[in-house]
């Protein structure tokens, strides 16, 4: 990195840091440090929503997805505007009318406090371990580029944002969240426009996206249904609308955002916002990535995108083997480069029968490139047991660095930390939040000052914070970052939200049927996660009505009972 | 048994800005989920 590069990222970074510490200063009671003291507008929540949700990972691996795999994950986002109507019907005026610092708090008036109880400890495990990965992700990248130790880095960005959730409390976390976005909105457009810059002056924007369409990488919408496939319409509108009402219903990282409005309408407002603009949001980022991948049909990519992993095996007597892939690589890069190069003038003639032939030829290198891909991962494991095969979290990061001028990597690298510092934040303070006033102000101690609770919030803040450092050093990339995140979302959330879904709308069931309903649930979705191969976006819809039904067929075994003894 | 909670306030809820109902609000979350998936759908048949 150039010294421009090294002064934009740390210069952007101090300033949202010291920035936050100073407008957040001086809390001095719990209302002021969880909830922002209700003074938050509209626009604020929208943009404090969004920030939460795009974490580094949102812009590392969602390129690479599209890269990999086209533009169909924004299909994961078609429940989301629904679920945002529904939470701002039904859930905003029940929270606001109980003047709630936590969801959960919500379910003892409900139910019973060992409802409240589990349902706060699934939040807590799941959101806990979701912490680690989002400081893990950013800390990976810059452990690769500077050489550094991952627990260092790790460190390193967990402390940063330690420092200003611990001081301003959930206020600092929105004002920072603010500047955050302009930052990831911003450097996002920036590397949208550099990538389409970069394409050969013949290429226009029209062919880059014609060319995107022919290679598989259009399939925006795909109205077929299949159980097992993790991203199409069906599973999107209904896994994907239980997973958004599970996470910005119940999930107190989204809830605390807002809670903190100044009022029912502007907290519902902030969440329409949210249902606006999320999916343009997330097709740009995927867009980007589908241009990265024009872009090197162009130039000559790399046969594995994690440089670090590669350096390891050139150490090793595998260096060879590996050296004469990335040369095999390279050849059918150029005979593919050609076949591209014909497929885009077929496409300026508009020629079908040209277009064909070129389409053939350009697949048929395509699977000759994966197929010397595949043998470049082999020998990567090969060579090195634990190193990480899947590389498409790198393609974006790699590009970035090798590619884009100085002073730009730097401000992309501040989107990577800034998305990571903005979601962390979000986790801590809702962690420590639901630890407060879920566990320790109910459970523990029930008659300490305003300022004793502020500072627990504040010990409780830097502790979840230590716990998420402590989980990101140990974690390893399960499948892809992004999905992980999503993945450990989905096994939890549906039982969570089944049991928000019964204290709503289905009065009859009662505190011990739900409790124990939402154990069943939730073994019968580790059941699945172990044992079956259901795509993980379904694990939300069977926990959600496993909660629902086991909670109808227990209520009428326990009145049943009730019934007998009265007899 | 009697519940012996304390009733709760009602808070009021403010009128929605450019509608003169939520309804209005919710309808263009939406329509716009509809026009974004029919956008989508239209990409997805012209660069197939």
């Amino acid at each position: 990195m150039s010294p421009l590069d090294w002064i934009v990222l740390l210069g952007t970074l101090g300033f949202i840091v010291s920035y936050g510490v100073w407008k957040t200063r001086g809390s001095k009671d719990i209302e002021g440090y969880l909830k922002g003291d209700n003074s938050m507008k509209w626009w604020s929540i929208g943009l404090s929503v969004m920030a939460t949700q795009a974490s580094a990972i949102t812009f590392l691996s969602t390129p690479g997805q599209a890269y990999e795999d086209g533009m169909r994950f924004v299909q994961f986002y078609f429940g989301l505007p629904i679920a945002m109507v529904i939470i701002s019907i039904t859930v905003i005026p029940i929270f606001y009318r109980l003047k709630v610092y936590t969801a959960y708090e919500f379910l003892e008036n409900r139910f019973d406090l060992k409802t409240r109880s589990l349902a706060a400890f699934l939040f807590l495990v799941q959101r806990g371990l979701a912490a680690g990965i989002t400081i893990y992700a950013p800390a990976i990248i810059l452990s690769t580029m500077l050489g550094w130790s991952l627990t260092v880095t790790n460190l390193l960005i967990g402390m940063l944002v330690i420092v200003y959730t611990v001081s301003g409390g959930t206020r600092a976390v929105s004002v920072t969240q603010k500047q955050q976005m302009a930052v990831m909105m911003g450097g996002m457009i920036v590397a949208g426009i550099m990538v389409v810059r970069y394409l050969p002056d013949h290429v226009s924007f029209g062919d880059a996206v014609n060319v995107a369409g022919k290679m598989g990488k259009m399939n925006v919408v795909d109205f077929s249904f299949d159980w097992d496939d993790r991203y199409n319409f069906w599973s999107g509108i209904t896994g994907g609308l239980f997973l958004a009402l599970s996470y910005f219903g119940t999930d107190q990282s989204q809830v605390a955002r807002y809670l903190g409005g100044r009022s029912i309408a502007e907290s519902r407002l902030g969440l329409l916002f949210n249902g606006l603009l999320k999916i343009p949001m997330q097709f740009l980022i995927l867009f980007i990535g589908v241009m990265v991948f024009v872009f090197y049909q162009f130039n000559q990519p790399p046969a594995f995108f994690n440089e670090a992993a590669k350096n390891k095996v050139y150490a090793t007597p595998y260096g060879e083997e590996l050296r004469g892939l990335e040369s095999e690589y390279a050849g059918v890069f150029e005979q593919k480069q050609e076949a591209v190069q014909d497929l885009v003038t077929a496409l300026k003639a508009e020629d079908a029968g040209a277009i064909a032939a070129a389409q053939r030829q350009v697949n048929t290198y395509t699977a000759v490139g994966k197929q010397v891909r595949e043998q470049v991962k082999g020998v990567i494991k090969k060579a090195v047991p634990e190193a990480e095969t899947r590389d498409t979290d790198y393609v974006f990061i790699s590009f970035v660095m090798k590619y884009l001028p100085a002073g730009l990597v730097g401000l992309l690298l501040a989107v990577i930390f800034s998305a990571a510092m903005s979601s962390t934040a979000s986790e801590l303070n809702a962690l420590a939040s639901t630890t407060v006033i879920d566990i320790y102000k109910r459970s523990v101690k029930q008659d300490g000052s305003p300022i004793h609770y502020v500072k627990a919030s504040k010990l409780f803040t830097a502790g979840w914070g230590g716990i998420a450092i402590l989980f990101a050093t140990y974690a390893s990339l399960l499948d892809n970052l992004i999905q992980a995140v999503n993945i450990i979302g989905s096994i939890f959330y549906g039982t969570i939200l089944g049991i928000f879904l019964v204290a709503f709308y289905f009065k009859r069931i009662k505190g011990n049927a739900v409790f124990y309903a939402a154990l069943l649930a939730e073994a019968v979705v580790l059941y699945c996660y172990y044992f079956t191969d259901i795509a993980f976006l379904w694990f939300n819809v069977i926990g959600c009505l496993g909660v629902i039904l086991f909670g109808f067929i227990l209520q009428g075994l326990i009145g049943k009972k009730k019934k007998e003894l009265v007899a | 048994m009697k519940d012996t909670r304390p009733a709760v306030e009602e808070t009021p809820i403010g009128k929605p800005p450019f509608f003169k109902r939520w309804a209005g609000m919710y309808w263009l979350v939406l329509g716009n989920l509809a026009f974004l998936i029919l956008l989508f759908y239209l990409l997805t048949k012209l660069y197939a």
